[in-house]
């Protein structure tokens, strides 16, 4: 795989993995410096990510989250995410990790 | 590594719910971090894996133990510090270098302390490079601690803290008992390159540069303080130290060798220099100080020796250096926003180059030749073709006096313009010093008067419209200079009588334009009277036609009678007395009362004109100004045409001249007239009468009569006869007219001048006290006097013992009183 490509891999803990856009990954600032090349940590160089702490729900949601995000960006009114319940605690917590 | 990492993934793999409660044992997590930070700093990270990091710390801190993970870090990256990176900086420490003072005793060449200081800058930008990248790497890898732990217990941040580190550890350091500081060696290195730097050598600025940004991003202590950075607090007192003394000794030196172009284009120079410095080697932050202190060493302080240096702004305006009077101008402009340097000197220059002008010209027009000085003595009446020459010579000085003023303001506006950058301050300094040379000069109003007057007569013929308006603008412009606007007024007026009467003047139109930018320049009651001269001249050429109208409708075409062009003129706006050039006013006034003779056919026309014009005004006075006139006469000399037969001549002379050869009309061929005859006959004043019977006589070119005796000066008892025998190749003669010169005023004319203009100044200035007091009803003693001069001021500069005086001949008349219990002296108006 190339140093920097446009998309990037998310490997949750049980095995999940979610191709998603650099970008709109990075909004997570710890993905951001984890993919950082000019730091070159594991991760930069193989433009994956995997994520010890994160189950395969919680990271759909958050990839889901990531794209929610890039799409309103710049406009108002945005409607919710829909968020169920039974995610909301550890949503919180994968968020507070990935610090998004 | 992988069996490392595969270790740390065994022990801590969380179960899948409740990540904080998951057992972390903290010796374990941190070895693991601890193993990969060596990593970091020994740059292998590429094996690592940023999230396995991120989540040890990230546990850690969750378990609540975030300051002891700070604490380790923190130990950690001193331990690192202290021990390898400060071991591979003194290595390249050289002996010389560490030596404070080395610099007056050191043995090495230059260049050689160059290389080993360039080797040193390089080996600590190294290090603080690498400490900034591995740094960077651990406060991401460490983010989580950042932001909740530090944060909430408010710890300046893991980078902040290693940076503190750095600072303690590599710069504040001995680098052994009894040396200097990394941070002093740094300091003298960097002082010592550029100071080589000015000296013309090369260095390389990056290395220097890359050293002040480590400088610039340490600061005095972990709170980060903008202006306590290291750069500030250490480096630039010391830079700014250093480059004054450099400055103020090259000034010194400077001053003393080489000349005031030169040092302006050296200082001029090494502000470029220096702010070139800053960009790239220093920071631009010192930019505005290091300015300063170049400013002030090489400028300021020297500023007033530069401009009076032998070679200074006295030689370069001498030269016409306009480049290095516009660097005088920069320089100055810098330090000080009024140039008051400058200024002082640029008015010095131009009062010193007006006062030479002024004195020029008084002594061109007080040195004449002696022969005329002789001729003066005698009076007017002797030789007025010498007197005639000494005014000339006056007039001439007059002119030079306009066109050295015109040409010292051209002069000075041009130098301004491409030197001073159009700067407004000077502009008005400038100017100020141009009208106080003018108004130095006490004739400055006449002669200003007398340029115009020359340029309206001579001047503007053969000129294009544009250069008219040209030589227009720059006697106005002259003429916003003078602050006696009243007496160039009545100087004015008398030049512009004369032309007008005399048709002098070369084209009416141009005279409008003047006057109508008079009006533009200094209102409308200046130009009230002016304005008014012309009107008459146009009334007067309506009732010149419409009298030969008159005349031809009464249908008696007489051959014989005379044709009567006249110019009526309204007594108080004309300047009638400028006529009566070299008497005294008594003389004046019996003139003016005793009207000549007029032989009966002209005396028929007089009264003829005297009828219609009562006829269209009534209630008006004529008075018969005849020395003003002039005639066409037909004559015929009985030997004049060739082979002795008669020959008609068109002459055309003054009216005076006129009547004198219309005696002769009916006397006998031969017979002669005397001088006391002629003036019994004809009663016009001898003084008029000597100068018409001169031109007739005594020049060559006119000798209509004979005198006897053959002299050049009329005398009492002189006889005239017509002379037969006149000869002239032109069918038309002018007699010359002795007086009508252009020219300046004599002594005594000057006096009476002054004399009127002082009469009518107080007549202006009660006038003024008067129409304040109206208002104001009371008024203190200096308000009045500031009023009544700023009133004034459009037309001159009043004195204020003139206003005193005034002021106290108002009260004697009872216009005003003083008030007795006033505070301070006032006056009250009394209706």
């Amino acid at each position: 795989m190339s140093a920097e490509s446009d998309y990037v891999t998310l490997i949750s803990s049980d095995g999940y993995s979610f191709v998603v856009q650099r970008s709109s990954a990075c909004i997570s600032a710890a993905i951001r410096r984890m993919l950082d090349p000019s730091l070159g940590f594991a991760e930069s160089k193989t433009n994956t990510c995997r994520f010890e702490n994160i189950n395969g729900l919680v990271l759909e949601k958050v990839c889901e989250y990531f794209y929610y995000n890039e799409k309103h960006k710049n406009s108002k009114d945005v409607p919710d995410m829909d968020v169920p319940a039974e995610l909301c605690l550890e949503l919180l917590m994968a968020a507070d990790y990935l610090n998004v | 590594m992988s069996s490392l990492a595969g270790r740390g993934r065994g022990k801590i793999r969380p179960p899948r719910r409740g990540l904080a409660s998951a057992d972390v044992d903290f010796e374990t997590t941190w070895a693991v971090l601890e193993r990969a930070f060596r990593e970091i700093h020994t740059k292998n990270a590429s094996a690592l894996s940023f999230e396995e990091l991120y989540r040890n710390a990230y546990k850690i801190v969750l378990k609540k133990k975030g300051d002891e993970l700070y604490a380790k870090v923190a130990k950690f990256e001193e331990q690192w510090l202290g021990e390898n990176v400060r071991l591979q900086i003194t290595r390249l420490l050289t002996p010389p270098l560490m030596v404070l003072d080395a610099s007056g005793r050191s043995l090495e060449s230059t260049a050689e302390k160059r290389i080993s200081g360039e080797v040193f800058l390089k080996a600590l930008k190294e290090a603080w490079d690498d400490h900034q990248v591995c740094m960077g790497m651990l406060t991401d890898v460490l983010m989580y601690m950042d932001r909740v732990y530090c944060t909430d217990h408010r710890q300046p941040s893991i980078f902040a803290k290693s940076m503190g580190l750095f600072r303690d550890q590599i710069l504040r350091t001995p680098v052994k008992t009894d040396l200097p500081t990394l941070l002093d060696i740094l300091k003298r290195i960097i002082l010592d390159q550029i100071q080589m730097d000015r000296d013309g050598e090369a260095i390389n600025p990056h290395l220097i540069k890359a050293n002040i940004y480590m400088l610039e991003g340490l600061y005095e202590s972990e709170q980060e303080v903008e202006d306590e950075k290291l750069y500030l607090q250490s480096f630039e007192q010391d830079f700014l130290g250093t480059s004054a003394a450099f400055y103020r000794e090259e000034g010194e030196r400077l001053m003393k060798e080489s000349d005031a172009g030169t040092y302006c284009r050296h200082a001029k120079r090494r502000i470029d220099e220096e702010h070139d410095r800053c960009r790239s080697t220093l920071s631009e932050s010192t930019t505005p100080k290091i300015q300063r202190v170049v400013e002030d060493e090489l400028i300021r302080h020297k500023m007033k020796g530069l401009i009076e240096m032998d070679s200074g702004v006295q030689y370069m305006v001498d030269n016409d250096k306009l480049q290095e009077l516009s660097l005088v101008f920069d320089l100055e402009a810098r330090v000080d926003p009024k140039k008051s340097e400058l200024t002082r000197a640029m008015q010095k220059i131009i009062t010193e180059m007006g006062t030479n002008i002024n004195n020029a010209a008084i002594a061109a027009s007080t040195a004449p030749p002696p022969a005329a000085a002789l001729a003066e003595k005698e009076g007017e009446k002797s030789k007025p073709a010498s007197s005639a020459a000494k005014i000339n010579q006056q007039t001439v000085a007059a002119l030079k006096w306009v066109e050295d003023v015109l040409a010292l303001k051209d002069r000075f506006d041009g130098i301004w313009k491409k030197a001073f950058e159009e700067d407004q301050t000077l502009q008005v300094a400038l100017n100020r010093s141009m009208a106080d040379v003018i108004n130095a000069f006490n004739r400055g109003s006449e002669y200003i008067s007398l340029y115009i007057d020359e340029n309206m007569k001579k001047g503007i013929r053969n000129k294009t419209q544009a250069e008219i308006d040209q030589t227009l603008e720059k006697a106005i412009l002259l003429l916003r200079y003078l602050q006696d606007k009243d007496i160039f007024e009545t100087y004015y007026k008398k030049h512009l009588c004369k032309r007008l009467l005399l048709n002098k003047s070369q084209s009416i139109d141009v005279e409008k334009q003047m006057i109508s930018r008079m009006k533009i320049e200094l209102g409308n009651s200046f130009t009230l009277k002016l304005e008014a001269m012309f009107k008459d001249m146009t009334l007067s050429e309506e009732l010149t036609n419409g009298y030969r109208n008159y005349i031809n409708s009464l249908g008696q075409a007489d051959p014989k009678r005379v044709d009567l062009s006249i110019n009526v003129l309204t007594s108080m706006t004309w300047p009638l007395e400028a006529f009566r050039g070299g008497q005294t006013s008594d003389q004046a006034n019996e003139s003016g009362k005793t009207q000549v003779v007029f032989p009966p056919q002209v005396e028929r026309v007089k009264m003829g004109f005297e009828r219609y014009y009562n006829e269209k005004h009534s209630g008006r006075c004529l008075t018969w100004l005849s020395n003003m006139g002039d005639a066409d006469i037909k004559a015929t000399f009985p030997n004049g045409g060739k082979d002795g037969k008669p020959r008609t001549h068109e002459v055309n002379c003054s009216t005076y001249a006129m009547l004198i050869l219309l005696l002769f009309n009916d006397l006998p061929a031969g017979a002669s007239i005397s001088l006391e005859e002629i003036q019994a006959r004809t009663n016009i004043p001898p003084n008029d009468l000597a100068r018409n019977l001169q031109s007739l006589a005594v020049a060559p070119k006119t000798r209509f009569l004979v005198k006897e005796p053959m002299s050049r000066d009329v005398k009492p008892g002189d006889r005239f006869t017509f002379n037969d025998n006149f000869k002239s190749q032109f069918v038309k003669i002018k007699v010359g007219v002795v007086s009508a010169g252009n020219k300046v005023e004599g002594d005594r004319e000057r006096k009476e001048t002054e004399k009127k203009n002082n009469d009518s100044r107080g007549f202006a200035v009660e006038a003024a006290i008067v129409r304040i007091m109206k208002q104001r009803k009371e008024l203190a003693h200096t308000s009045l006097l500031n009023e009544t001069i700023s009133q004034l001021s459009a037309q001159f500069k009043p004195d204020v013992a003139m206003i005193k005086k005034k002021v106290e001949s108002l009260i004697e008349r009872e216009y005003l009183e003083r008030i007795d219990d006033a505070p301070v002296p006032s006056y009250r108006y009394l209706a």
